[in-house]
């Protein structure tokens, strides 16, 4: 009976959850017959066609836009990846002055407001000739507070002990982490991970800003091209949408192999 | 006593933070301090402004649209971010699991999390119009009369956003706190099991003390993004701030004012600062409920 | 212990500082006449043109290098969203396109910190080429009287109505309404018949319907905005009485002109003030309201309203002389002509209007909505004033909903949009 209850429950929130993105696949799928402002709206498409998809190719070059999006994501990634764990172990784990000051300093930096410094990060990011590069769009974003804190938090949860078994053993700071504390955060790497990409993947406006040239275009401003200034075709966008869906499902699909596996690994719990 | 056999470097932490602190200080902080110092100024985006001390402060508290999104960010805060502490750890707790079917949901789950806002946007306006499918199934069941305004009402509009935020955010603080239930000890399960606790009890007096930390992270985490909201508001009232501008948040006003040609940016710094004040308030607030709590 | 934080922050902020000034240094290069060869490289950038044009705008970037040899035009086309921002973050980089592709509003900002060619000055004799109102449009007397770019296309539409749903809520679609009144008649009918979220107006009145109303936007010099006089409240009047009487949901009062179209495409309102390619846009995307829709003039008090994109001359280019050329080339009359037949709008260069392909009718309802189109833009001038800013139309449409909604009263509403529209003008 309970496990009814609960399935009933995680079926609920399927439905939710996942409902308005088979509604952007069908409206993906409706041809020029289907009438899209119909009420109530129709799941099924009257007129079904992968025209859309071919729209969207034709109109946009998806593949070099997906190679600049992946290579401002593997960036913001491998960034923040390693930059925030380096950082996190830091503050979580060595002891020295100023540590509270610097923790401090990242928590604030937490609380800036993106929207108030983003034409100083453009006039930033020009001054040092990155206008209008990937790497320009990266730079910013490459370690993120968050993710320091976030990490810091993984390894606060490691306990002593592990580390001055170590210690005593002889091994310096890079040994120490390399070898003992960071396999155990996995997971949380993983999750940062997994948020990095997300967060570089979906930007729109920062590209926006620093890109001019289309060859650097990332795919959410390529994407944004369907909208036109004398017409929208919601199909196209719904189309577009879906194709820029599949990578970010296909990574997540991936790493989150590698995220349980990373739960299930334990360690000093054995 | 242990006696440590090797004594770090001094210079080892600085190592180790170099890269994160260059980042998020030339990126961040330095930019920052510049909008703090421009807050005192009257700069618009394309000529730089005069000192005029604390006048756009005075202006800010003498404008209708700042009371009005404090209002609505500060009521964000109060109302959102109970659900996300509490609900987030259902789900995980629910979905925790090695089974083919458990692993799927918990992906399907985090979908919303990986879709970008203006989809997201997009796919809501068009659920909650007011012949949306919201409503139509609300009049097929009799709920209601006629349609319920959902993008228009001041306090549905509200009340919307507050469901599409907590509707993205679910996934992503259930692996959160999914992370977290990793690393409780089995053993209390078990031992709780065996004192005759069904699911539930297992669940309010093993899993949620055992994620404590992670449940104050997050709530301290989704009360400042609550704070700053600013997409789903924006793109459910199609960029307008609502109906006579009355669910505009303190972002929104940030970037109403901030950006744009005509731009006044030494106003919005001196917004910036005000929401800067406020965030740190919410926090010191509940770190210091936080301490209290942990030193009984 | 030395800090290695204190070594870096005063580095980073003496640098960041020199890189962060704004509009420092250098003369007012806005006003010098126009010397130099043309040859070099330019940038030409316009906005979401790309999608269906890109043949046209590549063929113009070679006609000019093929007749002006030694030159490159590098042609950039940026999306939809945002462009407002790209603008702004580019002025404030100092490095905005040689050519860009503005509208009056944009352009105001940009001439008011001197970031525009002042082609009063630089090429007076160019007023010539074009449509008198069309140079005007970019003519702004509170920065002294200057003009700031070559005009480029114009924008104008009818008024579509949805007849299937005016005949569903008793509103006679023989003669369809043509003036203020009857509209306003007409929904007050419409609201009576048809309980619900139907209504006639899609949205609130913007400027450009203040100003087709009759009402006056500024005064003479253009040192102050006007229209809040009685003329402006009448106009508000007659939309919170169509409110009142059930003719307008609250739905309408947060509506963009995006979401008025959409609602149009839905069925759900039944006078559309269009542009000329709203009929394709129907057809394309709204099947159904398609075949029931009625077009007629676009109603106004005074003279229809028009839309403008010109192309200004950034005035800090390092080519000026290759893109003051080029913006002329591409806004003269044959260049003009040629990109109007592919998109259904309309030129600003003189005598282009004359050409068969506006005024000769061979029957088609596409060819005839042309035609009028084409009648309306001759009459039309620019109502939007330059000087008004977009902020300040939020602004308006936030202060009109809240007079509507009843929680201000009208006069103070209007008197508060004048307030901060004029604290928008630029300083004295």
């Amino acid at each position: 009976m309970r496990r009814v209850v609960r399935y009933l429950i995680l079926l609920a929130f399927f439905v939710l959850l996942a409902g308005p993105l088979v509604w952007q696949l069908s409206l993906s799928l409706k041809g020029a017959g289907d009438d899209l402002y119909a009420q109530p709206p129709q799941l099924v498409p009257a007129d079904p066609t992968l025209g859309n998809y071919g729209g969207v190719l034709d109109r946009v070059p998806i593949p070099r836009y997906v190679l600049n999006s992946g290579i401002v994501a593997l960036l913001v990634v491998a960034g923040n990846v390693v930059g925030a764990s380096l950082a996190g172990y830091a503050l979580a784990r060595l002891r020295f002055r100023f540590r509270r000051l610097v923790t401090g300093l990242f928590v604030v930096a937490l609380l800036v407001p993106i929207e108030s410094i983003i034409i100083a990060q453009f006039l930033l990011v020009r001054s040092s000739g990155l206008a209008d590069t990937l790497l320009g769009v990266a730079l910013p974003t490459a370690i993120g507070a968050l993710n320091v804190l976030l990490m810091r938090n993984g390894f606060q949860s490691i306990p002593d002990e592990l580390e001055e078994a170590a210690r005593i053993d002889g091994a310096g700071v890079w040994q120490r982490f390399w070898h003992i504390c960071a396999p155990q955060v996995r997971g949380v790497m993983t999750v940062v991970a997994i948020f990095s990409f997300v967060g570089a993947w979906n930007d729109f406006l920062w590209p926006l800003i620093v890109l001019s040239g289309e060859e650097n275009y990332t795919l959410t401003l390529g994407l944004n091209r369907l909208r036109g200034t004398f017409y929208s075709d919601p199909r196209l966008i719904a189309a577009g949408t879906i194709i820029a869906l599949i990578p970010i499902l296909v990574v997540f699909g991936f790493l989150q192999r590698y995220f349980f596996r990373g739960l299930q690994a334990g360690g000093i719990k054995g | 006593m242990t006696v440590r056999q090797t004594h770090d470097r001094w210079w080892a932490p600085w190592l180790f933070l170099a890269p994160a602190l260059a980042v998020v200080v030339t990126f961040i902080l330095f930019p920052f301090a510049n909008t703090l110092a421009l807050s005192a100024t009257d700069a618009t985006l394309l000529k730089p402004g005069r000192f005029i001390g604390a006048d756009n402060f005075v202006r800010l508290w003498q404008d209708d649209r700042f009371r009005v999104a404090m209002t609505n960010s500060l009521l964000y805060v109060v109302c959102v971010v109970p659900i996300m502490v509490a609900a987030p750890l259902v789900l995980a707790a629910l979905v925790n699991g090695t089974t083919r079917i458990l692993s799927f949901l918990r992906t399907a789950y985090y979908l919303p999390v990986v879709m970008s806002s203006v989809i997201v946007g997009l796919i809501w306006t068009n659920l909650l119009d007011s012949r949306g499918l919201v409503n139509n199934v609300l009049q097929w069941a009799g709920a209601v009369d006629s349609p319920v305004l959902f993008l228009s009402d001041r306090w549905l509009t509200l009340f919307s956003a507050m469901l599409v935020t907590v509707w993205t955010g679910l996934g992503y603080y259930m692996v959160i706190y999914l992370a977290a239930m990793a690393g409780i000890d089995p053993a209390l399960y078990d031992a709780a099991a065996v004192d005759g606790a069904g699911p539930i009890r297992q669940f309010l007096h093993v899993t949620a003390p055992g994620v404590r930390a992670t449940s104050a992270l997050i709530g301290l985490f989704s009360s400042v993004s609550a704070f700053r909201v600013f997409g789903e508001v924006y793109v459910l009232t199609g960029g307008t701030g609502g109906t006579g501008g009355q669910d505009i948040t303190v972002t929104m006003l940030i970037q109403q004012e901030g950006t744009g040609l005509q731009a006044e940016t030494g106003y919005a710094g001196a917004i910036s600062v005000v929401m800067f004040v406020v965030l740190g308030l919410l926090l010191a607030g509940q770190l210091w409920f936080q301490n209290r709590r942990a030193s009984r | 212990m030395k800090k290695p934080i204190g070594y870096v922050l005063p580095a980073v902020l003496a640098f960041a500082l020199g890189g962060c000034g704004i509009g420092g240094g250098g003369g007012d290069d806005s006003s010098a006449p126009v010397t130099g060869k043309v040859t070099g490289e330019i940038t030409f950038q316009t906005w979401n043109l790309k999608g269906g044009y890109a043949d046209y705008f590549n063929g113009l970037v070679t006609a000019f290098q093929n007749a002006n040899p030694g030159t490159t035009v590098k042609w950039i086309d940026q999306p939809p969203e945002g462009y407002q921002d790209k603008l702004s973050a580019d002025a404030a980089a100092g490095s905005l396109p040689d050519v860009v592709d503005i509208g009056p509003e944009a352009a105001f900002t940009l001439a008011n910190a001197g970031m525009l060619l002042d082609l009063s000055k630089t090429d007076p004799g160019a007023q010539s080429a074009y449509l008198p109102k069309a140079w005007d449009a970019n003519k702004f007397a509170s920065l002294g009287g200057g003009t700031y770019a070559y005009p480029w296309y114009l924008n104008t539409g009818p008024s579509f109505f949805n007849t299937a749903l005016l005949q569903k809520c008793g509103v006679a679609k023989d003669p369809l309404p043509g003036t203020y009144d009857t509209l306003f008649a007409a929904g007050k009918t419409m609201a009576g018949k048809c309980k619900g979220d139907t209504t006639m107006v899609g949205r609130l009145p913007a400027i450009e319907t203040f100003g087709t109303y009759g009402v006056r936007l500024m005064d003479p010099q253009g040192t102050k905005f006007t229209f809040n006089d009685a003329k402006g409240v009448e106009l508000v009047n007659h939309y919170k009485e169509l409110y009142q009487a059930g003719g307008m949901t609250e739905e309408t009062l947060n509506k963009l002109q995006t979401g008025e179209l959409d609602a149009f495409k839905a069925g759900r309102v039944g006078w559309l003030p269009g542009s000329s390619y709203t009929l394709k846009d129907l057809k394309a995307t709204a099947p159904k309201v398609a075949a029931t829709v009625a077009i007629s003039p676009q109603i106004t008090n005074d003279k229809p309203n028009m839309y403008i994109e010109s192309l200004a001359v950034n005035a800090k280019s390092k080519n000026t002389a290759t893109a003051v050329a080029f913006a002329k080339f591409a806004t003269n009359k044959e260049n003009q002509l040629a990109f109007c037949q592919k998109a259904a709008i309309f030129p600003s260069a003189a005598g282009a209007l004359d050409d068969p392909y506006f005024t000769k009718d061979d029957g088609t309802p596409e060819t005839k909505l042309r035609l009028e189109s084409a009648k309306a833009v001759s009459d039309a001038i620019v109502y939007w004033p330059a000087a008004f800013s977009s902020k300040s139309g939020d602004h308006l449409r936030e202060q009109i909903a809240l007079a509507i909604l009843g929680k201000k009263d009208v006069q103070a509403a209007l008197d508060e949009a004048v307030k901060y529209a004029d604290g928008n003008l630029p300083k004295k």
